[in-house]
């Protein structure tokens, strides 16, 4: 029997590759899968064949130092190992309401009523998973082992780690829900359930409280100094005192992985398999029913690829197929007459969004932000130090957010692809329906960068006159202002790059949103990323130098408050023209946007 | 109330729809039919303004679709064969929404009778994702009909449908048509067409076939013949065979 499920997963596999290969000669999955092969050189393989001047310097410059051998740690481990314990957690506390082995629809049509047993469908199953968790081995290795002298080891050495460490995790969760299950049979319930698992996590907590107390060696001035020193002890405490014991399991198979030759990596690899050895066989002591609940999410699964299919985001998606959405209030009150049309497709889409981006949620953060400015720089003894970080820190989330939000702010033409046949039937010109789309994200990015700035303006004010880029607080509110009145109509030029990606080449926006796999369409998302920046940049850079020339011009005469405004008028007057030449003519190409057509190509 | 002239569509090589020329009065249901892949959805989506006809002339009322496409829009309604509903909408925010888009007055006095014809007012606040599939019918048909329409185009009006669903939905289209709304829609149901149009037109690989009341369309096809079913004359028109 288990011969047939591997000639499904093999035969399955190698015509998924051939799909792959043969679709490759369509333009866009061959400018995708080259866009994403460029990229994987230059991130992972240039550096093992070409020897940059920066890496012969950094070589020449003698071994790192422990802060920088720490680095992938810090940034890969430390983040990962919280997530792990997250789920591992929610694993035990909240898992599912019946263990689900994650069937496809076919699957549970042609194999549940075959003639196996349903060890030989978990044995599938978990053989199965190994697909994703070799490739994600690879994956990681390749990120872990960026910085080829950091960390020990080899590629091979971290690859195997990897696949040790992915491996025994799902193991533990497919034991775990299993587990639950049984106890949930067993009579033990819910909150009998989340007691005992608290109780695990209060002892666990307990001992940690305790070796500190009793048995912690002290933190060092150097440690305590920074982040790096601060992780280093906690390694250290992790091997002192029941915690050593404790840790244990984790250590031993984290030890592979961290082994810094090949002989220790032997010596480590018997008891992290035989850790891994002993998770299978709890999954096949714990097994119980998980027929119901695979089908469940299997046609779960069917309608969450519907959803996306036809133009939903990821979240609406999930809350579709979940079949957990609710009805909730309008934003605000929407007259049937006297109002521009386009207004209600702001209305019908802030509804599709979390129940937070509404008006009064920004009235919230804006006293939030007034509030806590004040208090830290007058009441809460903060630095100088930690004001500058935020400061900086707030006004580059507001970059990241003007930049790579509209990949992100999705409630527009982009979401309502699948409705295009009835907005066209509506009296509205295609500009009316292009702008109305596009005015919930522009609504939604604007307010965040709006707060962002609100926020580095607040900070601006304790910061240290050179960091204030020596402008005086009228002048330096008078820029913020601009940047204020500029920002919306940014914010809709850069939406209409994404929007019109999608009018333009609706079966490349299509396959950018179905969570296709393979490097072709990675690739593609790389190249509509840079293709907003792109085009973005086009818009703003002649924007920006007319922007600059202006304000030098004027101040000479009206000095520098009334030439910012000189400026913030001539700047928006050309953003507004760019705006209205870019809806006038998206508008046209959505009038003449014919989905079917893109169907017959 | 509709006129057609020699309306052209083409996708690419490909011409789904060839010079097809017909007028539908108000009052009058035209029923079009054929074969997969004849050319009744595109014809439909031209006349709806969805896509761009290549060539040809589109009167809505006395609009030339494609000289003032929101004149023509105002004064017609297109149902597709599935009912396509915003998903975080509700049933009374789906008609405060249209209501807005047609400017339509006192929308909330029209929207109450018409939800309860269509048996759906105790549904008022519930989402698309909690509503039947002819629920979610009548939703869309509730919206389409909220501004009055004088032109209705259905595609597929019956897909989905459980028997009482079909037998409202063809009274609901009857009575459209008494109160003298101009109405085209496709089906391949053949009984359908019987039951509520009063003209039909054939339509194979893109060409008129035959066109008139059911009655002159029969006798084109009879051949002598008495009692002659839409079926059969259906069947002889075509050829039996697919487009």
């Amino acid at each position: 029997m288990l011969r047939a499920l591997l000639y499904l997963r093999l035969t399955s596999g190698q015509n998924w590759l051939l799909t792959r290969v043969r679709r490759l000669r369509e333009p866009k999955y061959f400018a995708g899968a080259v866009a994403r092969l460029a990229s994987f050189w230059f991130f992972f393989f240039r550096h093992l064949v070409v020897s940059s001047p920066a890496r012969r310097s950094l070589a020449s410059a003698g071994p790192l130092t422990p802060d920088l051998q720490q680095l992938p740690l810090l940034f890969i481990m430390v983040p990962l190992g919280l997530i792990s314990v997250i789920r591992i957690v929610a694993a035990w506390v909240a898992p599912e309401r019946q263990p689900g082995l994650a069937f496809t629809e076919a699957e549970v049509a042609f194999l549940f009523p075959a003639p196996m047993t349903r060890r030989s469908l978990v044995n599938f199953k978990l053989l199965s998973s190994q697909v994703t968790i070799l490739l994600s081995s690879v994956i990681f290795s390749l990120i872990s082992n960026r910085g080829a002298a950091l960390g020990g080891g080899n590629m091979l050495t971290h690859a195997i780690g990897w696949w040790l460490i992915l491996s025994t995790f799902s193991l533990h969760t497919t034991a775990a829900a299993f587990t639950v299950a049984r106890l949930i049979d067993g009579g033990v319930s819910r909150v009998q359930r989340q007691a005992i698992v608290i109780g695990v996590i209060v002892l666990f907590l307990g001992a940690v409280a305790y070796t500190i107390w009793w048995s912690a060696p002290p933190i060092t001035p150097t440690e305590a100094a920074n982040p790096w020193g601060v992780l280093q002890y906690g390694l250290r405490l992790g091997d002192t005192g029941v915690l050593h014991w404790i840790l244990w399991p984790i250590r031993l198979l984290l030890a592979p992985f961290f082994a810094a030759n090949t002989r220790e990596f032997l010596l480590a690899l018997g008891p992290a398999l035989a850790l891994l050895a002993l998770h299978y066989a709890w999954v096949l002591r714990a097994e119980t029913s998980f027929e119901e609940s695979s089908i469940a999410s299997a046609e779960k699964r069917g309608r969450l690829l519907e959803a996306i299919q036809s133009g939903k985001s990821l979240t609406q998606a999930h809350g579709l197929s979940q079949g957990s959405l609710k009805a909730r209030r309008g934003p605000f009150p929407l007259r049937s007459t006297g109002g521009r049309p386009e207004i209600a497709f702001l209305w019908k889409n802030l509804l599709a969004t979390p129940s937070f981006f509404r008006p009064r949620t920004f009235f919230a953060a804006v006293a939030l932000i007034a509030v806590g400015t004040n208090w830290l720089r007058h009441g809460g003894g903060t630095s100088l130090g930690v004001l500058e970080f935020l400061g900086f820190f707030s006004l580059a989330l507001g970059a990241y957010v003007l930049l790579l939000g509209p990949q992100f702010a999705r409630q527009d033409l982009r979401g309502d692809l699948a409705h295009a046949d009835i907005l066209k039937t509506y009296p509205l010109r295609g500009w009316q329906v292009v702008l109305g789309e596009l005015l919930t994200p522009a609504a939604i990015l604007t307010a965040l960068v709006w707060l962002f700035l609100l926020l580095t303006l607040l900070l601006s004010e304790a910061m240290p006159a050179r960091l204030r880029l020596l402008l005086t607080p009228e002048l330096r509110w008078a820029v913020g202002a601009s940047l204020a009145l500029v920002v919306p109509v940014v914010c809709l030029l850069q939406l209409m790059v994404p929007n019109a990606a999608t009018l333009l080449f609706p079966s490349w926006a299509r396959t950018n949103r179905v969570r296709d796999r393979g490097i072709d369409v990675m690739g593609q998302r790389l190249i509509f990323v840079a293709g907003q920046l792109l085009v973005v940049l086009f818009a703003l850079v002649p924007v920006a130098i007319i922007g600059l020339l202006v304000w030098f011009a004027a101040h000479w005469f009206v000095g520098p408050l009334a030439s910012t405004a000189i400026t913030t008028v001539a700047v928006l007057a050309i953003l507004l023209v760019e705006a209205c030449l870019g809806l006038w003519w998206l508008g046209h190409r959505f009038e003449v946007f014919d989905l079917s057509s893109e169907a017959v190509k | 109330m509709i006129s057609v002239e020699a309306l052209t569509k083409r996708y690419g090589d490909f011409t789904a729809v060839r010079e097809l020329s017909f007028a539908v009065q108000p009052g009058e249901v035209l029923g079009l039919v054929g074969p997969n892949g004849a050319g009744k959805t595109s014809t439909l989506r031209c006349l709806a303004g969805i896509i761009p006809a290549n060539s040809g002339t589109v009167r809505i009322g006395n609009v030339v679709l494609a000289d003032d496409p929101v004149g023509a829009k105002r004064q017609l309604a297109f149902f597709p064969d599935e009912p396509r509903l915003f998903d975080y909408l509700t049933v009374r925010q789906h008609l405060a929404f249209v209501a807005r888009i047609y400017g339509v007055t006192n929308h909330e006095e029209l929207a109450g009778p018409l939800l309860e014809e269509l048996e759906i007012a105790d549904k008022a606040d519930q989402l698309p994702g909690e509503l039947s599939r002819g629920m979610k019918q009548k939703l869309a048909i509730a919206c389409g009909l909220l501004h009055a329409p004088k032109v209705i185009f259905f595609d597929e009006p019956l897909t989905g449908l459980d028997p009482l669903g079909i037998r409202r939905m063809k009274d609901s289209i009857r009575r459209r048509a008494q109160e003298g709304a101009a109405i085209v829609l496709s089906s391949h149901l053949l009984h359908l067409l019987e039951e509520v149009c009063s003209h039909v037109l054939i339509l194979k690989k893109g060409e008129k076939l035959a066109h008139g009341t059911l009655g002159e369309v029969a006798a084109q096809f009879a051949q002598g013949e008495t009692n002659v079913s839409l079926e059969e004359i259906f069947i002889r028109a075509t050829g039996n065979t697919e487009s």
